[in-house]
């Protein structure tokens, strides 16, 4: 079990709250031990789906999944859109090997997933709802099928939920085998037995997804958040972090420092971050953080002041992403990490267009040459131009951030870059270039 | 060479000229192949015909005949279900590299292969009942079939083709997705972990080793047998970077011991011939 990072005193603790303090899953009785589902009372009871959607507006949570979409703005328009049916599709596919946030969050608070499902499906009037979990973590998907039982079993869940005429049925689909899974038109096509292939936006989900009826696909610590945000009131999520994306986050530190999950409001800064995590291993120095996963961008360590934040992570040319921190030491060459990256990106690609099946292949191939020391003098441009088109041509989310490792690396590592490139050698002594002569001599 | 005035498009004309006496050809397609220069690259066009209707038919055969599985199509017929396909597009994906080793000119192993070995279907029947026979749990029909026939026999995807309704293509385009489905027994394999933290501590150039010594590439069946390299769905919570597991024990490895632990590791190809 990865470990729970402490936070200093007076920080925040909304979305690690319960699974810190959780008892073990299964008991019926802690239904009412974790939480008596008082979000999803205070909707039925006192603000109704269209007070539901306009709290959960004013809060300005924005989704916890990466791409930090206004959830608000993605109830309304699903609730908005005529439909025989709705669906919630709650995302607990992690799909970043490295991170296991969602799994801890999934087996350590199944009941406050559950309840903010059951507010998503009330506020948006879906009847049935999904909870996609990856099938490595059966634990999770045991404990959220018994939490699921003992939910219906107290009438939170299942026909006339706390006696509002309004039925969920909520189920427990495991899903495996691709990273692209992670992406939620990737998801609802797995879900709807198909190849898992992303889908042209607009229409988005909230209006057109699974079997074609509208769909709201949110990140499990979005869920849960959300029941607090109705108990505590919009303003006081308001309160937290900066004003662009209100609240907390969590992040998953590793690398060259102590593994762990920590909750951190918005506009922590890198730095701080990483000291939750203890620092970095004594005797090492940070060359640079992989902020957002595979398809994360390089900082440098000069970067360490950036606030973790949607908008200025992604003006630093990193994102949110999975939400994992990835410390490189001085011993990692960025050139060649940056190429294992982009490989491990264009074998994940589903193939469904041609920038991202060809494009990111041919980016991880220059990489390829510059760390074996065969660069040509003209790939960085090539590189550059690629980056680029891709980014422009781009379906979904995942070609327009396979490029980030090169084109982050290009942007602060540039010297080691042109080490490669021009000179033919590697200062972090992890490649092995060949300086041939006549290549090297005229630039 | 002289410059002679009007040589070129004297050639020119010539070449008209003889190609106006040449016989026309129709070839038999798809009976006669046709003779398609290396260098040739054609643009997939639909037809239609003269009431402005599509003149293909969706039989697949397109798809199939595709060495590196790049056309792909869908639809549904006019109540809104999946055509019934019952092309034999099975054969493409070993076919895929049998041909890879004839275009570059490398010997093709010549196995005994049959796409469509006899067997005993009932369970597959069993967990089509408990499915309803719908397309839309095509994951859950694929992943019970694995679960027990440990992997996906072509017999077996035909049943879900014909008793679902779906095409074949489509549910061997879904199977060859998801990376847990597979189409062979498994085999012996080794696993390695391409997380973040991992290729940082030098995951990937153990990777490269591995490949090197195992002589197979990350997540392709080597053509005859031998032992696969296959990528940990995720880095198992508490395991050390880099991770490499066999047989569910992690192997503590190196970029430089990996490749000779690797060869230890694989079978030897002179001894499995003499077997």
């Amino acid at each position: 079990m990865t470990t729970l990072l402490a936070t200093p005193a007076g920080w925040p603790q909304i979305l690690l709250a319960r699974a810190r303090k959780a008892a073990p899953v299964g008991s019926p009785g802690s239904a009412t031990a974790t939480g008596p589902f008082a979000g999803l009372r205070i909707a039925i009871e006192r603000l109704g789906p269209e007070g539901t959607i306009r709290a959960i507006e004013q809060s300005g949570l924005r989704g916890r999944g990466g791409a930090g979409f206004p959830t608000g703005t993605k109830w309304r328009k699903a609730a908005a859109t005529e439909a025989s049916r709705r669906y919630v599709v709650a995302n607990g596919y992690g799909a970043d090997p490295a991170v296991s946030i969602d799994q801890v969050l999934m087996e350590r608070d199944p009941f406050g997933l559950l309840e903010g499902v059951a507010i998503a499906a009330y506020a948006i009037g879906a009847s049935e709802a999904v909870i996609a979990v990856r099938a490595e973590y059966a634990e999770a998907a045991r404990g959220l099928e018994a939490a699921i039982l003992a939910a219906e079993a107290a009438g939170f869940l299942g026909a006339d939920i706390l006696s509002s005429g309004v039925d969920l049925t909520v189920t427990v689909r495991t899903v495996q085998g691709a990273y692209m899974l992670g992406e939620e038109t990737v998801l609802l096509k797995a879900l709807e037995g198909k190849r898992g292939q992303p889908e042209q936006r607009p229409p988005h989900p909230a209006e057109r997804g699974m079997f074609g009826q509208p769909t709201v696909v949110q990140n499990i610590a979005t869920l849960i958040a959300v029941p607090w945000i109705l108990v505590n009131g919009a303003e006081a999520w308001r309160a937290i972090g900066t004003p662009d994306a209100p609240g907390t986050v969590l992040v998953q530190v590793s690398g060259a420092a102590a593994n762990g999950i920590a909750e951190v409001p918005t506009g922590t800064t890198l730095a701080q971050i990483i000291d939750l995590a203890g620092g970095v291993v004594p005797g090492r120095r940070v060359k640079a953080v992989l902020v957002g996963g595979p398809s994360g961008g390089l900082l440098p360590a000069t970067a360490l002041d950036t606030p973790y934040d949607f908008g200025p992570l992604r003006a630093a040319g990193a994102h949110v992403g999975s939400g994992s921190i990835v410390v490189a030491d001085e011993r990692t060459c960025v050139v060649d990490l940056a190429r294992l990256l982009t490989a491990f990106c264009a074998d994940e690609a589903c193939g469904k267009t041609i920038p991202c099946r060809i494009g990111t292949r041919r980016i991880a191939e220059i990489g390829d040459r510059v760390t074996s020391g065969r660069p040509r003098p003209t790939d960085l441009q090539l590189l550059a131009d690629l980056s680029h088109d891709v980014v422009a041509s781009a379906l979904c989310d995942h070609e327009r951030l396979a490029t980030l490792p090169y084109a982050s690396a290009m942007r602060y590592f540039r010297s080691e870059l042109d080490d490669h490139v021009l000179r033919s050698s590697c200062p972090a002594g992890v490649c092995r270039p060949i300086a041939v002569a006549g290549v090297a001599a005229g630039y | 060479m002289s410059f002679i005035p009007g040589i070129g498009i004297a050639k020119g004309m010539a070449l008209t000229l003889l190609r106006f006496f040449q016989p026309k050809v129709t070839i038999r397609y798809p009976e006669v192949a046709a003779d398609v220069s290396p260098k040739f690259r054609g643009r997939l066009q639909l037809l239609y015909d003269e009431w402005g209707t599509l003149k293909c038919e969706t039989c697949f055969q397109c798809a199939q005949a595709c060495p590196i599985e790049c056309i792909d199509m869908g639809g549904t017929d006019t109540k809104g279900r999946y055509h019934v396909h019952w092309g034999a597009a099975e054969t493409y994906g070993e076919r895929r590299d049998e041909s890879a080793l004839r275009r570059s000119g490398r010997p093709v192993p010549d196995e005994a292969y049959s796409h469509d070995q006899p067997m005993n279907l009932e369970a597959v029947d069993a967990i089509l009942a408990a499915y309803d026979h719908d397309p839309g749990s095509m994951l859950q029909i694929l992943g019970d079939v694995q679960d027990t026939y440990g992997y996906l026999p072509v017999a077996a995807l035909k049943r879900i083709s014909t008793s679902t309704g779906a095409w074949y293509a489509m549910i061997y385009g879904t199977a060859s997705y998801y990376r847990h489905l597979r189409f062979d027994p498994p085999g012996q394999s080794v696993g390695i972990c391409r997380c973040t933290s991992c290729l940082i501590s030098g995951g990937g150039r153990i990777q490269e080793a591995l490949e090197r010594g195992l002589r197979a590439s990350l997540g392709k069946t080597p053509l005859s047998g031998g032992i696969r390299l296959e990528q940990l769905p995720n880095h198992v919570a508490g395991a050390s970077s880099p991770l490499v597991m066999v047989a569910g024990e992690p192997v503590a490895l190196t970029p430089e011991t990996a490749e000779p632990w690797a060869r230890g590791l694989a079978p030897q190809s002179g001894t499995r011939a003499q077997a």
